[in-house]
């Protein structure tokens, strides 16, 4: 038998000042039986609700006031503050240009969604936040999924050899 | 010596806790979930234009405010503002089928994204953006349009590039 996935076992955090992207992603959400969606509209309000809630999947509009997307990132993946610091990130957001996809990516986004999105896109990344885990790396000055999409087998002592 | 890079595997707890074989929905989206998962987004139609179009008023706005008050913090306010709501613009209207609307906020989006004043001229261009945007979601222009549109697209980009020639720095 096929895999499935229960969504009615995950919870998100949608971080996001447009109340309307926030209001279509809770209705796209209960759609597939989710139940537990926590709505934020800044980037400290969305520090605050992970360290007081069990959260499974993060999804961040990238531009807001004050702090970005970007910003909230960067604190998950490598603030001695963050509660989990591996906790997969989706970023939706009509910064879509390729300067915010490398930035994002840079400070360790599990997965990148350009709005406008079509509902296959963001299924594709929920089935893939879910389903298909990436190992994390932890650099000198990188702390986040493994960026590399495609996996070289290896043997050496040195995995950069691969090519 | 650089430190080496520590490999560490995928965590599984989240798989563990939502991925079975015997409920839930099929890792491979099915033509009856897409159905249903467009129906949400085809129910959000009317709150999305409706909320456009009071982006668009408030951007006209944003440029009467500019025009009264021409200090430097006026113009930042603003300039931050029509940034805001265009790139809403922007990431709302493919959402919705309006993919022209996504086109021309882009544009719009990406010429504002570049000033860092707000001059009578830029503010034309601003006003100009508006215009075609208003025009599009009047006549409910879905989709990218035909080749008017795609001329008037054309325009705005060769505005953009000018624009962008004019204010690199040399």
């Amino acid at each position: 038998m096929a895999e499935k996935i229960d969504f009615s076992k995950v919870s998100f955090l949608i971080v996001d000042q447009n109340r309307l992207s926030t209001q279509l992603l809770r209705d796209i959400l209960a759609m597939l039986e989710v139940t537990r969606v926590r709505s934020v509209t800044s980037v400290e309000r969305a520090r605050r609700a992970l360290r007081q809630d069990l959260v499974d999947i993060v999804i961040t509009e990238c531009h807001m006031d004050d702090e970005s997307g970007i910003d909230l990132i960067d604190w998950v993946r490598n603030s001695s503050d963050s509660p989990d610091r591996m906790i997969p990130i989706i970023m939706l957001t009509a910064n879509s240009e390729q300067e915010f996809v490398v930035r994002a990516r840079d400070k360790g986004v599990t997965e990148f969604l350009a709005k406008p999105f079509n509902v296959e896109g963001l299924y594709r990344r929920l089935v893939s936040v879910i389903a298909r885990p990436r190992a994390f790396v932890n650099a000198e000055e990188y702390f986040g999924p493994d960026r590399r999409r495609r996996q070289v087998p290896f043997n050496g002592p040195n995995r950069r050899d691969a090519g | 010596m650089a430190k080496r890079a520590q490999i560490i595997p995928p965590r599984s707890d989240l798989r563990r806790k939502a991925v079975n074989r015997t409920k839930g929905f099929d890792l491979k989206l099915t033509p009856e979930t897409l159905r249903k998962l467009t129906e949400v987004v085809h129910r959000a139609h009317d709150d999305f234009t409706s909320d456009i179009s009071q982006r668009l008023v408030a951007m006209r706005d944003i440029l009467d405010f500019v025009r009264a008050d021409d200090s430097l913090e006026a113009g930042r306010v603003g300039l931050a503002r029509l940034y805001a709501d265009s790139l809403e613009i922007k990431g709302a209207g493919g959402t919705i089928g309006y993919d022209l609307l996504t086109l021309i906020g882009k544009s719009l989006n990406d010429f504002v994204g570049r000033l860092t004043v707000l001059e009578e001229t830029e503010m034309r261009v601003i006003e100009l953006h508006i215009d075609a945007l208003y025009v599009v979601l009047a006549n409910r222009i879905k989709g990218a349009g035909g080749e008017i549109e795609g001329e008037v697209v054309d325009a705005f980009r060769a505005l953009n590039a000018k624009f962008a020639g004019v204010r690199s720095p040399t």
